[in-house]
């Protein structure tokens, strides 16, 4: 029943479009691309250039006005909020303010990562199986912050807030993983060491990435593909080599200068 | 920030403010227009009798006199907006500008005032057609936010004005309100000799009854004594405050717009719930008491425990809620997208968020319903103020030092626990 174009991608976007209807804002305009098992996705483009829509409509945490989107053979886009809940599940996220919950633990942060799979009355009382306990601290072991398991998140620093999202993320066990600006608000050192555990995972744990990001010099470094986004337009699809100088001012406008992070 | 995404409607960078905020402020200077009327008149009829206003404040005007007013009013108004000199363009932060960015000259001001008399009334907003009306485009002027820029011409002599204009509508209103409410002064010295023979009788308080059942003061063929309705009264308070938290606690996320989404339902539910916050919030406690005291019985505790639950569920929902919508809206991101349904973002999302404000404003609401429990006997809701009542109406000025003294005592002593609990949470 479900035509896919080609050799089943792993995500297939079609026709996306996506309108504001609050601001009347054309954020998406007509994308469409696919993405294979394993990949390491980067969306780069300018602020306001619908890098974030974009992530947001593949787990519908935004609804998009057109357009449609497989995963996995399935077709997300149809399905209501209920199932979607149990695909998202499968979807982890990271982001660039974080998103955690400043006066909670680390390690409580990280346990709502499970929380898809809990049954409803012990998400309610907050009682999760120890198993997911032990899963949560090996997670917190894992981003090197075993120690500051049970510290308030307000009293760790962004490198480590960052690194308590990606264990939240690790705990879903994700075949796919959005990071919507990870690094955004890293500082350069910083940034490196978080976009290796994203590295790690792809790597590693076979976890298709998609991830935007604002330096070309770090979509290179990462990136397995990449694609951009101008006036929520596709403008580039291919690989980091690909983009040569040209192809960087169509993408930044003409007076862009390219900024390393080292 | 707006990169470069394409806007589909026009946006101009010096838009005219929209029709509604404009409606708003217009309606703004009216009324105060309307106000500054109503207290002149009320100033005449004071010292000339030439505008009749009965005792009770209300203005008797010949027929024709109300059109005047009003006609009058508006053309205050409307000459005021048209020379920048208003409070209402004030409240929504704009500012007749030139179109072009000069200066608005004096003349076509008062020409904008006159054409004002013909669009207004002849093309009502029909004349209206995209961001000015018809008079503001001939004139060459539009309804702008207030530009920030200090240095702009005319801000200075404008801010005296604004003064000036502030402190003239303050004086009228103590002049005029000091004559409305007509204090008496003599009163309160004329007076003066007996209020201190009552006071010196307090001062002697009657504590006899402090723990054995006065047998003068009974409810329902039951003595009491003060301590035992200090423990009732005590008690009072705090079921009303627990049993109000505890009911408003699950309601207020439904009060919330960010938790309730923007489904009809949710806005249906997100109505009621808010709607019911604000009408029982609105009804006095004191005013439940006597409801509830012709429900289920006058003096009883049980009309007094209702009365305050019913308000400490409508007041504290209405700060919980507003509380929830304050949020930051990251967690709840966060727990949608691990696949997390509404009721776990509300749990692991918004909770652990809003459980500090949300005991702080209980505590605060235990102290209001303390100092209310001991007055709510006034209209039949129990408690040890059916003791005060008592005895003041006998006369028993002792024993009614005594009552008070205790009830400032529970007052006191409740007001510390809470404070030494806030500290603790916060
Ligand atoms: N909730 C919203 N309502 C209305 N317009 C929005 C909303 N969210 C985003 N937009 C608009 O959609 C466009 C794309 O925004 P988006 O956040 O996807 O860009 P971005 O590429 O992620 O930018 P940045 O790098 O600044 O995060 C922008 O013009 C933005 O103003
Ligand atoms: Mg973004």
């Amino acid at each position: 029943m479900v035509c896919l174009p080609m050799a089943n991608p792993y995500l297939v976007v079609e026709h996306l479009t996506k309108v504001y209807e609050r601001g009347q804002v054309l954020a998406l305009r007509d994308l469409s691309f696919t993405v294979d098992k394993g990949e390491f996705l980067v969306v780069i483009g300018l602020s306001g250039s619908g890098k974030s829509t974009l992530l947001r409509c593949i787990n519908r945490l935004i609804e998009p006005t057109k357009g449609k989107i497989w995963l996995d053979g399935g077709e997300v886009t149809r399905l209501s909020q209920a199932r979607m809940r149990r695909v998202r599940r499968k979807i982890g996220m990271i982001f660039q303010q974080f998103n955690l919950v400043d006066r909670s633990t680390a390690i409580a942060n990280v346990l709502t990562g499970r929380l898809g799979y809990l049954p409803g009355w012990r998400a309610l009382l907050g009682w999760f199986p120890e198993e997911d306990r032990e899963k949560a601290l090996a997670s917190l072991e894992r981003v090197g912050l075993r120690d500051k398991a049970y510290v308030r998140v307000d009293q760790l620093s962004g490198g480590q807030r960052q690194r308590v999202g990606i264990a939240r993320a690790l705990m879903q066990e994700p075949e796919l993983l959005l990071a919507d600006e990870p690094v955004s608000a890293l500082d350069p050192a910083t940034s490196h060491s978080i976009m290796q555990y994203l590295e790690q995972m792809n790597k590693e744990d076979g976890v298709t990435v998609i991830a935007s990001l604002h330096f070309l010099s770090l979509a290179r470094r990462y990136g397995t593909r990449i694609i951009a986004l101008k006036d929520g337009q596709l403008v580039f699809d291919g690989s980091p080599q690909a983009i040569d100088n040209v192809k960087f001012k169509e993408i930044y406008g003409e007076d862009a200068e390219e900024v390393e992070v080292r | 920030m707006n990169g470069g995404s394409a806007a589909v409607g026009s946006a101009s960078a010096g838009r005219g403010v929209a029709l509604s905020r404009r409606a708003l402020s217009f309606a703004l200077d009216w009324m105060t227009w309307g106000y500054v009327a109503y207290c002149v008149m009320y100033l005449l009829n004071y010292y000339w009798y030439t505008v009749h206003v009965d005792w009770w404040g209300t203005l008797t005007l010949p027929t024709w006199g109300w059109p005047v007013v009003i006609l009058a009013t508006l053309e205050l108004a409307v000459g005021c907006r048209s020379f920048g000199r208003s409070l209402g363009q004030r409240a929504i932060g704009a500012e007749f500008q030139d179109r072009e960015g000069g200066r608005i000259t004096i003349g076509r001001r008062l020409t904008r005032i006159l054409l004002w008399h013909i669009s207004v009334p002849l093309f009502a907003i029909g004349f209206w057609r995209g961001e000015d009306p018809w008079h503001d485009r001939v004139v060459g002027v539009s309804l702008r936010p207030i530009s920030p820029d200090p240095e702009r011409p005319g801000r200075r002599a404008l801010a005296t004005q604004w003064g000036i204009l502030a402190l003239f509508l303050g004086a009228l209103t103590l002049w005029v309100g000091w004559l409305i409410i007509g204090i008496n002064f003599q009163v309160l010295i004329r007076r003066a000799p007996q209020a201190g023979r009552i006071w010196g009788e307090m001062l002697r308080p009657d504590f006899r009854y402090f723990t054995t059942p006065d047998p003068v003061f009974s409810l329902r063929s039951q003595s009491y004594s003060i301590l035992d309705l200090a423990v009732v009264t005590v008690f009072m308070a705090l079921m009303a405050t627990i049993l109000g938290a505890a009911i408003a606690f699950p309601l207020s996320f439904f009060g919330a717009r960010n938790v309730m989404g923007f489904s009809p339902v949710g806005w249906a539910v997100y109505g009621i719930v808010r709607g019911f916050f604000n009408v029982f919030r609105s009804i006095e406690t004191i005013i439940w008491g006597s409801i509830f005291a012709v429900w289920v019985g006058y003096g009883t505790t049980l009309a007094g425990i209702l009365a305050l639950t019913v308000h400490t569920i409508a007041a504290l929902g209405k700060l919980y809620s507003e509380q929830v919508e304050g949020v930051s809206p990251g967690p709840l991101e966060a727990v949608w997208a691990v696949g997390g349904s509404r009721v776990q973002v509300v749990r692991h999302a918004v909770i652990p968020q809003v459980l500090p404000s949300f005991w702080a404003f209980t505590l605060y609401r235990w102290d209001i319903n303390v100092r209310m429990s001991t007055v709510i006997a006034l209209v039949g809701g129990g408690g040890i103020g059916d003791m005060l009542f008592y005895y003041k109406n006998q006369g028993d000025w002792p024993k009614v030092g005594a009552v008070v003294i205790v009830i400032v005592a529970i007052v006191w002593a409740m007001d510390y626990i809470s404070g030494w609990l806030r500290e603790r949470i916060a």
